[in-house]
């Protein structure tokens, strides 16, 4: 059976419950006619408010569950639901809002909330590119794996090295090292590292593999593969650090954002009802 | 040279094994290359790193040459070795041991600084996951939170309290609550400007009615409250009905006010249905529903006081105005021209119908301001200075009697016939003389009076009946009370100004009017011939309900009394007006048009 992705959850049901909202939101909106125009203080306005304001508390409330590691329910589904009724938002606080926006904490509160969404549509499109990208390269390794075949490359090349000259044995030990796979959020987020020891030492190799004969040559070609064999698994240590990274970061916006959404839209209500 | 190397290793718990071995060669050469008699196996020594050479002497050193040599903690290319000395050669420590007799140098050489193993070498390396970055979603979720909680609620509120909210109406330096501002204010309140707490009195409660009319105290109400029944409705329709639920503040500068038709078509569309004692015709839309309209005009009745009267324009046979005056528009608007005091004049409506100071209807017409430099009261051809007032009847009588007198005792060149000599200057008079002149006076003056009721001047305008023969002077003519309206639709409004692109008589058919009975105004039809209904049209301008009506058109707190029909009218002509004269029937329009600010 092909396998169905958190959006083709049980046959779209939240994707179809999301458009059900939707739509009769947007129904009300146009057949609702209140005589000083659409706003958020309108039956109508105080009626999508609150729906609103549920809906963001509930789906907050998805992460404080995942937290917990305690599943009401199973997870897809409840990530399915955050993603189509989260998306739902969109119309619903618009709608509410009757598109009046102003440099005011209600307006902070809705660009917050389309943030918030925004950064959610790209944790998506994350989730459903990234994983197969990090299968194709990864295939069946993990980093781990990987760590452990440089760990067996390192101590085979600096024995090999040792009776190079100083200028290949140095360059080796280099990569070993001195190689960083990943680092900070710039460097895990980056593929290619500029002035990496290991491409550094596989180019030199390359370029003195014409200095030297016979059975010190045919050990001269042995280090410059294993040197290129090191560099590929270097290489996708970072592309699998790179991907993991690019599916995270998203989370350190949403999450924060999100309090502070919740922060703003507290503030909203308080301030609608403080001055009624 | 001989030198004696003894290889130190240990064990876990750090206690030392020593190899010996002894080197025999010119020098003794240090490195990983293969010829190296110290053959260091270690990829941070060089091939060939340095080199112990005996001196003649006897003396060794020790001589940098591929690596780095370190000599008791200082890198040197070259030094003595002397006993106890210790030499860094990379990761290994030679130090120089004493003298011993069959060597000529003895080193120990122990690996202090062992390679890492290589894989947790490459572990040290590798660093994955944001976690293990400087990014934490709790401590950016606390600061967001909390910033936006202090910024935005915090502050406000406490800002809130701390001015006592609505107590401290002084205008705040710096209004923490501004960012709670939904929108503009509408212009008229632009001035309360960041104070918050003009309007919004209590915390979580609703804009009270009294905050409005803490200002507003003089708004009227929507019908007048001047039967209990109309109160019993009033309290029924609008009883709870906060001043908020039709203005909506914050809206910009002109959404204070409703201008929808649904303001009214809510409930005027089925008002019998709602209130069936109700006397106001059912409406949902101008241009298909809206009745004809109905004027307010001034009737006088039959007991001498006049009233204002609501008359559809449909009601043809009560449609007629009945002012007192005879006033054939068609003759004064004639293309032909008319005499006037300077020669041959073409009037125009604007020589009698001044726009008032809104330029929204018109100052009243009156006889000195507007009709009377042609028709002038004068009486005597020969003496064109002098007019009888425009007043009592009594009063005419009494001027025509002092005037003849006078004309009878002085040497005035009337058009009289004086039988008996009296004007001889220089001579008395005598009685006899004097009795005659003042018979004649009266009689003359009687005559002149008669003439001016019955024949010219003041029954060229008036509708005049003669009275009793003997009765007293004020009762012998007896002139139709005066009821001019003023404001004929008073429940609209309609400003002239903003229609002054047409001419009048394209709204008003005044050209063929011959009699004063005709009523100018224009009907429905006239209007909806440019104004469309509520809804918006491409080819017509706005006709909605607020478009010409207002809502607070009831009696206002203020104590104005509204033009409306109904009990509360002001009386517009005395009791005894059966022989009212011109000046105090307009001594009353002049008290019921001054008032005429009342709402539209």
């Amino acid at each position: 059976m092909r396998h169905r992705t958190i959006l083709e959850y049980r046959d779209y049901r939240y994707l179809k419950l999301a458009v059900l909202i939707v739509v009769a939101v947007i129904f009300a909106y146009g057949w609702y006619a209140y005589p000083l125009g659409h706003y958020g203080g309108t039956p109508l306005g105080y009626t999508l408010g609150t729906i609103g304001a549920l809906l963001i508390f509930w789906l907050m409330w998805l992460g404080v569950q995942k937290r917990r590691y305690r599943t009401t329910g199973d997870v897809k589904g409840w990530l399915s639901a955050h993603i189509y009724l989260g998306t739902s938002l969109l119309v619903i606080a618009t709608l509410h809002a009757a598109f009046q926006v102003g440099w005011n904490v209600h307006t902070l509160a809705y660009v917050l909330m389309i943030i918030v969404i925004a950064s959610g549509f790209y944790g998506v499109y994350t989730y459903l590119r990234f994983p197969g990208l990090m299968t194709e390269n990864l295939a069946e390794d993990t980093l781990e794996s990987l760590t452990l075949k440089i760990a067996d490359i390192d101590r085979e090349a600096r024995r090999l090295a040792l009776g190079m000259s100083d200028e290949v044995n140095q360059a080796v030990l280099a990569s070993i090292q001195k190689t960083r796979i990943g680092g900070g959020v710039y460097a895990q987020l980056r593929e290619q590292v500029s002035s990496c020891p290991t491409t550094s030492a596989v180019k030199l190799i390359k370029s003195r593999s014409g200095t030297v004969k016979g059975d010190a040559a045919r050990k001269h070609q042995d280090l410059y593969g294993m040197m290129l064999r090191k560099e590929r698994l270097v290489r996708r240590a970072r592309i699998d650090i790179r991907y993991k990274a690019i599916m995270d970061i998203w989370l350190f916006f949403h999450v924060p954002l999100s309090v502070a959404l919740l922060a703003a839209l507290v503030a909203h209500i308080v301030a609608v009802f403080f001055y009624w | 040279m001989k030198t004696k190397l003894a290889t130190i290793t240990r064990n876990k718990k750090g206690q030392p094994a020593s190899t010996e071995q002894t080197v025999v060669a010119e020098t003794l050469r240090i490195g990983r290359g293969a010829d190296c008699k110290l053959h260091l196996s270690d990829p941070r020594i060089a091939l060939f790193h340095a080199e112990v050479i005996c001196g003649v002497d006897g003396v060794s050193y020790i001589e940098a040459r591929g690596g780095v040599v370190s000599v008791d903690g200082s890198f040197e290319s070259a030094a003595t070795l002397k006993t106890g000395q210790r030499i860094l050669v990379g990761p290994f420590e030679l130090i120089v041991l004493p003298p011993q007799t069959d060597v000529d140098l003895a080193l120990s050489v122990e690996l202090i600084d062992p390679l890492k193993d290589d894989l947790e070498e490459v572990k040290s390396h590798v660093k994955a996951g944001l976690k293990s970055t400087w990014l934490s979603k709790r401590t950016f979720s606390w600061l967001a939170g909390a910033a936006v909680f202090l910024v935005f609620l915090a502050w406000p509120v406490l800002n809130a309290l701390e001015r006592g909210h609505g107590k401290d109406t002084t205008k705040p330096v710096l209004a923490a609550d501004a960012s709670w501002d939904v929108g503009p204010l509408a212009s008229a309140h632009a001035s309360f400007g960041s104070n918050c707490s003009s309007c919004h009195q209590q915390p979580f409660v609703h804009v009270t009615n009294g905050a409005c009319e803490d200002c507003h105290k003089k708004i009227g109400w929507h019908f007048a409250l001047d039967t209990k029944e109309a109160k019993a409705v009033h309290t029924g329709v609008f009883g709870d009905t906060r001043c908020s639920s039709c203005h909506r503040d914050h809206k910009g500068a002109n959404g204070l006010v409703r201008t929808d038709s649904r303001l009214c078509t809510d409930c005027h569309q089925n008002l019998k249905s709602r209130h069936p004692q109700t006397g106001v015709v059912d409406v949902a839309e101008f241009t298909k529903d809206h009745p004809p309209f109905k004027v307010s005009m001034l009737v006088p009745g039959k007991t001498g006081a006049a009233a204002l009267v609501r008359i559809a324009q449909d009601d043809k046979t009560r449609y007629v105005e009945a002012s007192g005056l005879k006033f054939p528009h068609d003759v004064h608007m004639s293309a032909k021209g008319l005499r006037g005091p300077n020669g041959k004049a073409q009037m125009e409506c604007k020589n009698c119908h001044v726009p008032d100071e809104t330029s929204t209807r018109f100052k009243p017409v009156t006889m000195g301001e507007h009709c009377q430099s042609c028709h002038s009261l004068e009486f005597e051809p020969k003496a064109t200075t002098r007019q009888v007032p425009h007043g009592k009847v009594a009063d005419v009588m009494a001027t025509l009697q002092e005037y003849y007198a006078q004309a009878a005792l002085t040497d005035a060149a009337i058009d009289v016939v004086l039988e008996d000599g009296i004007k001889r200057p220089g001579q008395r008079v005598g009685e006899t003389k004097r009795e005659a002149a003042l018979s004649w006076a009266n009689s003359k003056a009687e005559k002149i009076t008669q003439e001016l009721f019955e024949i010219r001047v003041c029954f060229e305008c008036h509708q005049i009946k003669r009275g009793e023969a003997n009765a007293e002077p004020a009762m012998r003519w007896l002139i139709a009370p005066i009821a001019v309206t003023q404001h004929w639709l008073p429940k609209a409004r309609f400003p002239h100004s903003r229609h002054d692109t047409y001419k009048c008589g394209s709204c008003h058919d005044v050209a063929g009017s011959k009699k004063s009975a005709d009523i100018a105004i224009p009907d429905i039809k006239n209007c909806r011939e440019c104004h469309g209904g509520n809804v918006t049209s491409k080819d017509k301008a706005p006709g909605t309900c607020e478009t010409c009506h207002g809502f607070h058109t009831g009696s206002p707190k203020s104590g104005v009394p509204p033009i409306l029909p109904g009990s509360n009218q002001p009386k517009l002509m005395p009791k005894t007006a059966a022989a009212i004269s011109y000046q105090t029937a307009h001594a009353s329009l002049a008290t019921q048009n001054g008032t005429g600010g009342a709402p539209q």
